[in-house]
């Protein structure tokens, strides 16, 4: 019975370890290393943490005001290939989509978007074939 | 039951850390002004509209590029310091003082974005979130205006951060007011540069497009009207926004068209926005702007 029982923890304690070993994403480091990968003459504006929560979550979005005349740059950072299956859209405030970073099959890693209507915009990450469902990225603008 | 648990949570978190008695002191007063209904849904509400608002910096650079001139009087005087000695003014003039300091580094003037170093610190240590100024650094940057785009990130991150800690300990609201002040700041700006040069219809247009933003403010400062500065706050934020209702913003949206360039998608935007914005609605903004900032800053 003793034997059982210990048998039992380390059973759940492997368990709990490699449940998290896997889960891990370590998501603020990947938006952090996407800040200097913004192209020359993009000022930082934001970065943003992409978790799946373990697959839990298809979707993640963030909303951010755009100014007419004003260019901006989303890019995309994630472990192991290039984006990993991550993608960015991007839609206006009446949820038309304006851009994605899937194209023809490609998986490219930055959108650059030159604004000419001010307004909230949704910033839309989703996992497209990703075996981590984890990354970051970064906003950045110029004029 | 739901503030008992808080204040059990406050309570258990203050005796874990480490930091100082004024920080805990602090952190607790900063939980005494937070009214609205504690619920998840509302701070991830609170965290998604906080994330979405622009950064002043954008205006500034837009200043910049139309071609205006510096002009250091219109800023907040570092000497109004000693005048804030409560959470909800000092964190209203981090705020404004942030968006002085970035106003003064996109021109590149050092020896001026340096005076504003010191109130920066001592308001953010006055809030318990020092650590996020990496000071030292800053000042170290700011010295040389070959430091620009170092420094800008560097300031951009410190603030960010700072917005995502707070988030982080409930204490939302004086996010709210940081960004509060700083939009405000970069709104009286634009609108004493946009007096003196009434033709300038970039200026006007960016004045007119602020309804958006004003907007989102309005719906942050609601979550906290309980509270009596706060609701102070949202009048004043309310009336502004009357003077906006004159203004009409119409988009015509057309499909974009996409294309990859060097391995980054190139977006055409050809939707279209016209603001329809006179000098008089200008006008009344700007003076509506300068009254609410003069009882910030004073």
């Amino acid at each position: 019975m003793k034997k059982l029982i210990v048998l039992a923890a380390f059973v759940l304690l492997s368990a709990f370890i490699s449940s998290d070993v896997i889960g891990q994403c370590d998501a603020e480091g990947y938006s952090n290393a996407c800040i200097p990968k913004l192209a020359t003459g993009f000022n930082f504006l934001k970065s943003y943490k992409i978790d799946s929560e373990s697959g839990a979550k298809d979707k993640i979005e963030f909303s951010y005001v755009f100014t007419k005349g004003t260019q901006y740059m989303i890019n995309l950072c994630a472990g192991g290939q290039a984006t990993d299956g991550l993608v960015v859209s991007l839609f206006d405030a009446k949820r038309n989509k304006l851009a994605t970073s899937k194209v023809n099959g490609e998986f490219i890693s930055a959108i650059a978007y030159p604004c000419n209507a001010t307004g909230i915009y949704y910033i839309q990450y989703t996992f497209d074939g990703s075996a981590t469902k984890c990354g970051g990225s970064a906003l950045g603008f110029k004029r | 039951m739901k503030y008992v648990l808080a204040g059990v949570f406050a309570a258990i978190l203050v005796a874990c850390g480490s930091g100082k008695k004024a920080d805990d002191q602090a952190f607790l007063n900063s939980l005494d002004s937070v009214t609205t209904s504690d619920t998840a849904m509302d701070d991830a509400l609170i965290e998604g509209i906080l994330q979405g608002i622009p950064s002043p910096i954008e205006i500034s650079v837009l200043l910049k590029h139309s071609g205006r001139k510096y002009d250091q009087t219109m800023l907040n005087s570092p000497d109004n310091l000693p005048k804030y000695n409560n959470n909800f003014k000092m964190a209203l003039n981090l705020g404004v003082y942030g968006t002085d300091l970035g106003y003064t580094n996109i021109y590149e003037q050092n020896q001026d974005g340096i005076k504003y170093l010191e109130p920066i610190e001592q308001l953010a240590e006055g809030l318990n979130i020092g650590q996020f100024f990496e000071i030292e650094t800053i000042g170290r940057l700011a010295a040389n205006s070959k430091n620009l785009d170092s420094l800008l990130l560097l300031t951009t991150k410190n603030f960010n951060d700072i917005n995502m800690y707070l988030s982080s300990q409930s204490r939302a609201n004086l996010s709210v007011l940081l960004l509060t002040g700083g939009w405000l700041e970069a709104m009286h700006i634009t609108c004493q540069l946009s007096s003196k040069d009434p033709s300038n219809k970039v200026l006007q247009d960016t004045i007119g497009e602020q309804q958006i933003i004003l907007e989102q403010i309005i719906l942050l400062l609601k979550f906290y009207e309980s509270d009596e500065n706060m609701a102070s706050l949202l009048k004043d934020l309310t009336n502004l926004q009357t003077a906006f209702e004159k203004i009409k913003i119409t988009t015509v949206y057309k499909a974009p068209t996409q294309e990859v360039v060097n391995g980054v998608v190139m977006v055409k935007d050809n939707s279209t926005t016209t603001v329809e914005i006179t000098a008089e609605d200008v006008n009344n903004i700007k003076d509506l702007t300068a009254e609410i900032r003069s009882k910030i800053i004073s």
